[in-house]
């Protein structure tokens, strides 16, 4: 089975910091990370590679800084890893950056299955994933929380929903997205990690691509930001105190109060 | 020892040197500071609990504590692990948490000059924010400096970098009389009399009020990383830390745990360890400036413990995997000690005399059909020990214990270990000190407490009885 994962890197959770001017995230000078989403997805590939046999491959758009995040990949232990990288796709929103991953996994030629994390903790639209699946004219499945079996020609998932899950089988080669419940991601070995910090990391510009230099980067995003701002806080909850009679009695109260009893 | 009783009119000379909101003598407040963390342990009402805010205030406290003969407990965070700052001769409790003032970090001569009730990791963020580090590191991150002093708290770091007493460069004291010692400051050397610093520091609140440390930081390294090891067997894990040492290799920590331990601090604070299938595990964690120099220590490592049985070697390189694997690290404590019968021994032995300690603990443990649990600081040889009643009734409990206790002590001593590395004597473990210590030493702390405190109004009954009222294991 031939396995793509898509990751991206992002400002680690533990250092995001918002320029309190321009309402945008600090990236210069902080701890980059794979995307948290990510990590499921990697897993996941890693997994179904040694369930069913075949290779893992892991591609990422990003800088070149972004090598580090593909050698933490092939640490984890997949098996190739492509960077896509040129100064064209700066400034790419998510149908640009769809549009270019689609490119780099065309140019790749084979695959059963792509995946990705749900959405990443920088951008969090949820976009690429399902976007990257029109572009390569495929299905998707999206919130994929358990791969229930691949068999012969088709995949059959798990898809979380608020209330309730779809069992939802896909024809091959479909893409999925995942959520946090679908494994726990592993640790890397000591030895995966001194091989990967060697290992060769494919990079391909807009040349290697081919496709359209007008769908790339900035050129190919039609998305405008209008304005960032954060949004305000959510009034705290109040705690009642007290023995559990008092508490109720507080609470019918309140209700009353308020013209809800 | 005849103690006189906190009167009305101490009451009102308190309030007059610390204002009515710091002096405390209701029900729940008194109940509040009557325990510290040590397990199942005795709980002990203070008459009255005292917050000053500066040295003098607790100068003049104990100077009337001092001329009244009311004997005085010091507490911290209270969570120390002997019964220190529990206050079992009533009297009054003067607790340091108003004292919690980062008065200086001193980028000049890279040190720290702090009030008693700060908070360790408050400490840490604040020097670690200029790029310094102040490494001892004790499991309970909340605990106060105060109380690390008092203890001569050590922790994971040690292996590499020490044991509180290490840092503490100048300790400002306060005497029963109501004196204060300015005692070291900001030198680095000193070769002049007795240093009594080092008597105080350890010393429990037996000596003296501690009121202001300054301590030596160092630089942050700019690179941590952690390797997980899980072992199939106990013997492989204990084994390679010696074989880490003896290559040369000085880790910033090297934590020993059974599974079990992993299991149930998972269970209770609900974070998940990368791997919990293997019998025993090394937590591993390095520091440095220079990446690849980092990467060659842990393939030397790496390769120590694969050829002493490991099942692999894991690494986390990230602060938010290292961070997962330390906090629950910090949790082992509370994860087997929260709500279940547990003893805490606290033994340190050399550390190439682990292995062989905890396979005659794991003897002891299988003679008496009590199970018993080990984790602890294996790089430094502290391994902290937990018999655990699970089924066992209580009256075969509290037969069995003692025994079980002693038995580890004299292991202990035998290899050539002490009976308390880190947690200190305090209350809990007073009847056992004879075995780690002879009659002389014991003698000359004797007179030693009697010079600094001749009334025995500071947190009388610990670390030994001045007047052997306790009856002593010999």
């Amino acid at each position: 089975m031939e396995i793509i994962v898509c990751i991206k890197q992002v400002p680690a959770i533990t250092e995001v910091r918002i320029d309190p001017e321009t309402n945008t995230l600090v990236r210069e000078g902080v701890e980059a990370a794979i995307n948290p989403f990510d990590m499921y997805a990697l897993e996941e590939g890693i997994r179904l590679r040694e369930r069913y046999g075949g290779w893992t491959t892991v591609m990422s758009m990003g800088p070149s800084q972004a090598e580090s995040a593909l050698r933490e990949a092939l640490a984890l232990g997949v098996d190739h890893a492509i960077l896509l990288s040129d100064k064209a796709f700066a400034g790419a929103d998510t149908l640009a950056t769809a549009y270019t991953l689609a490119c780099g996994i065309r140019k790749i030629g084979v695959y059963d299955i792509v995946i990705c994390g749900l959405k990443t903790t920088d951008g969090d639209t949820g976009q690429v994933g399902p976007g990257l699946a029109e572009e390569l004219g495929m299905p998707h499945v999206s919130y994929v929380r358990r791969i229930i079996d691949i068999t012969g020609k088709t995949l059959l998932v798990e898809r979380s929903l608020e209330d309730y899950y779809e069992e939802i089988e896909a024809p091959l080669p479909s893409l999925i997205t995942v959520t946090k419940e679908i494994n726990e991601p592993r640790l890397p070995s000591f030895k995966g990690k001194m091989a990967a910090r060697k290992a060769p990391i494919e990079v391909w510009n807009s040349n290697d691509l081919g496709g359209v230099l007008d769908r790339f980067g900035i050129r190919g995003s039609p998305t405008q930001v209008m304005k960032v701002f954060n949004p305000q806080p959510r009034l705290k909850g109040e705690l009642l105190q007290g023995n559990p009679k008092s508490q109720a009695d507080q609470l019918v109260k309140r209700l009353v109060e308020k013209r809800l009893a | 020892m005849n103690y006189n009783k906190v009167n009305n009119e101490v009451l009102s000379s308190l309030i007059g040197f610390i204002g009515l909101e710091n002096v405390k003598t209701d029900g729940a407040t008194l109940e509040k500071y009557s325990y510290d963390e040590t397990p199942h342990g005795l709980r002990a009402l203070p008459e009255v609990v005292l917050k000053p805010e500066n040295t003098e205030q607790v100068s003049r406290i104990l100077s009337l504590a001092e001329q009244n003969r009311i004997p005085v407990t010091f507490r911290g965070q209270g969570t120390g692990l002997s019964l220190g700052a529990v206050p079992t001769s009533g009297g009054m409790l003067v607790s340091f948490e108003r004292m919690n003032r980062i008065l200086e970090v001193d980028e000049d001569n890279l040190m720290a000059v702090v009030e008693a009730g700060v908070v360790l990791q408050d400490l840490r963020r604040e020097v670690e924010k200029r790029g310094l580090f102040y490494p001892a590191d004790p499991g309970e991150r909340t605990s106060m400096v105060g109380g690390n002093v008092g203890t001569n708290a050590g922790g994971m770091n040690c292996v590499k970098y020490g044991k509180v007493r290490d840092y503490v460069l100048g300790l400002e004291a306060v005497l029963p009389s109501g004196k204060i010692l300015n005692l070291g400051g900001k030198v680095v050397k000193r070769s002049t009399g007795y240093e009594l610093i080092h008597l105080i520091i350890g010393s429990e609140g037996t000596l003296a009020a501690v009121t202001k440390v300054t301590l030596k930081l160092i630089k942050l390294p700019s690179l941590f990383i952690t390797l997980y090891v899980p072992f199939n067997t106990l013997q492989g894990a204990i084994k390679s830390v010696s074989e880490i040492l003896r290559d040369r290799i000085t880790p910033t920590a090297i934590e020993f745990v059974e599974r079990d331990v992993i299991l149930e601090t998972e269970n209770r604070i609900g974070k998940k360890m990368p791997n919990h299938d293997s019998e025993a595990y090394l937590i591993i964690r390095l520091d440095g400036d220079n990446d690849s120099l980092l990467y060659d220590e842990g393939e030397k490592i790496s390769g120590v413990c694969l050829r002493n049985g490991a099942v692999d070697v894991l690494v986390a390189d990230t602060k938010e995997s290292q961070n997962n694997i330390w906090d629950i690290r910090s949790a082992f404590y509370e994860g087997i000690v929260k709500n279940k019968d547990v003893e805490v021994i606290d033994t340190a032995v050399p550390r190439s005399k682990i292995p062989e300690f905890i396979l005659e603990v794991k003897n002891i443990s299988s003679r008496y059909g009590v199970r018993i649990l080990c984790f602890g600081h294996a790089g430094d040889g502290n391994i902290h020990i937990h018999p655990q009643r699970n089924d066992l009734s209580v009256e075969e409990w509290s037969k069995k214990l003692p025994k079980i206790m002693e038995e580890v002590y004299r292991t202990s001593k035998a290899y050539g270990g002490t009976i308390s590395g880190e947690h200190g004597i305090g209350l809990a473990k007073k009847k056992y000190l004879q075995i780690g210590l002879d009659e002389e030493q014991i003698r000359i702390m004797k007179e030693i407490k009697k010079i600094f405190d001749p009334n025995n109004i500071l947190n009388p009954n610990k670390i030994f009885d001045i007047d052997d009222s306790t009856e002593l294991v010999r």
